[in-house]
């Protein structure tokens, strides 16, 4: 499991990959919260390389997201999720709230 | 007629959870699953064991947790069983996926996964005390 975060002048760019579950997924909320209190509230995950994405993942997910869409200030959007990560999050009810792009460069550039 | 179990028994540390799933994955995919349904059924795993170590053991990782795989008829069966505190999965409500992701509540989603991922989910409170979960999956079923 890997998170790398860049600072992008639009917003951060956070890439995940590896497999995310209940062990690990406080990394991935250490990682988005690092941006937020640094005042970044606009993120994009790039899950291109994501092998799994368990319900803690996507609690941290959901947390994030909610902050960070507080008073309008950003948004979590995310590119290029893997077609058995999208089923999960669409089951879950995320998918049809959440922005989605093919790639990293589109989301970012959606911001 | 049920065929030979495979089983694997670990320690309740969360860090074993990703060998749980390659142990799950493998042994759905030789019972000839799809894979789309052997994801199914390595997230619906991930999920009961991660009740049994946070819920069940409420964290402790020297506690057991037993996994098992096996066929009976069309169906692949799993078996997850603790010795922890005996956990009530009816008093966990669903996540209300009908509102805002804003006003949702955070909770429920393990217990959602496995229910809607797995053809039925079965949960037992053994005589010697803990939980077992049996999740069954049919082969080519729906979802598949």
């Amino acid at each position: 499991m890997q998170i790398t975060t860049n600072h992008l002048k639009r917003c951060d760019l956070i890439t995940l990959s590896g497999r995310f579950d209940s062990s690990n997924a406080h990394e991935l909320q250490a990682a988005l919260r690092a941006s937020m209190d640094e005042g970044v509230y606009r993120i994009v995950l790039d899950m291109k390389d994501v092998t799994f994405f368990g319900s803690a993942a996507i609690r941290a997910l959901v947390q994030a997201y909610k902050e960070c869409r507080r008073w309008n200030r950003g948004d979590v959007r995310l590119a290029a999720i893997p077609e058995r990560i999208t089923e999960v999050l669409d089951l879950a009810g995320i998918l049809p709230l959440v922005q989605v792009y093919d790639d990293a460069v589109l989301g970012v550039g959606s911001f | 007629m049920t065929s030979t179990q495979h089983e694997i028994c670990v320690t309740s540390e969360l860090a074993n959870l990703a060998n749980i799933g390659s142990f799950v994955s493998e042994r759905a995919r030789l019972s000839g699953m799809s894979e789309k349904q052997v994801f199914h059924v390595q997230m619906a795993v991930d999920e009961a064991c991660t009740n049994a170590m946070v819920h069940a053991y409420q964290g402790d990782p020297e506690g057991e947790v037993r996994v098992c795989c096996y066929l009976e008829g069309n169906d692949f069966v799993v078996e997850v069983v603790d010795q922890g505190q005996v956990f009530d999965a009816s008093s966990v409500p669903e996540p209300d996926l009908g509102r805002p992701l804003e006003e949702r509540d955070i909770g429920g989603l393990g217990l959602f996964f496995m229910r809607k991922l797995m053809d039925s989910v079965v949960f037992v409170a053994p005589h010697e005390g803990g939980n077992q979960v049996i999740m069954r999956k049919r082969i080519g079923g729906r979802l598949s």
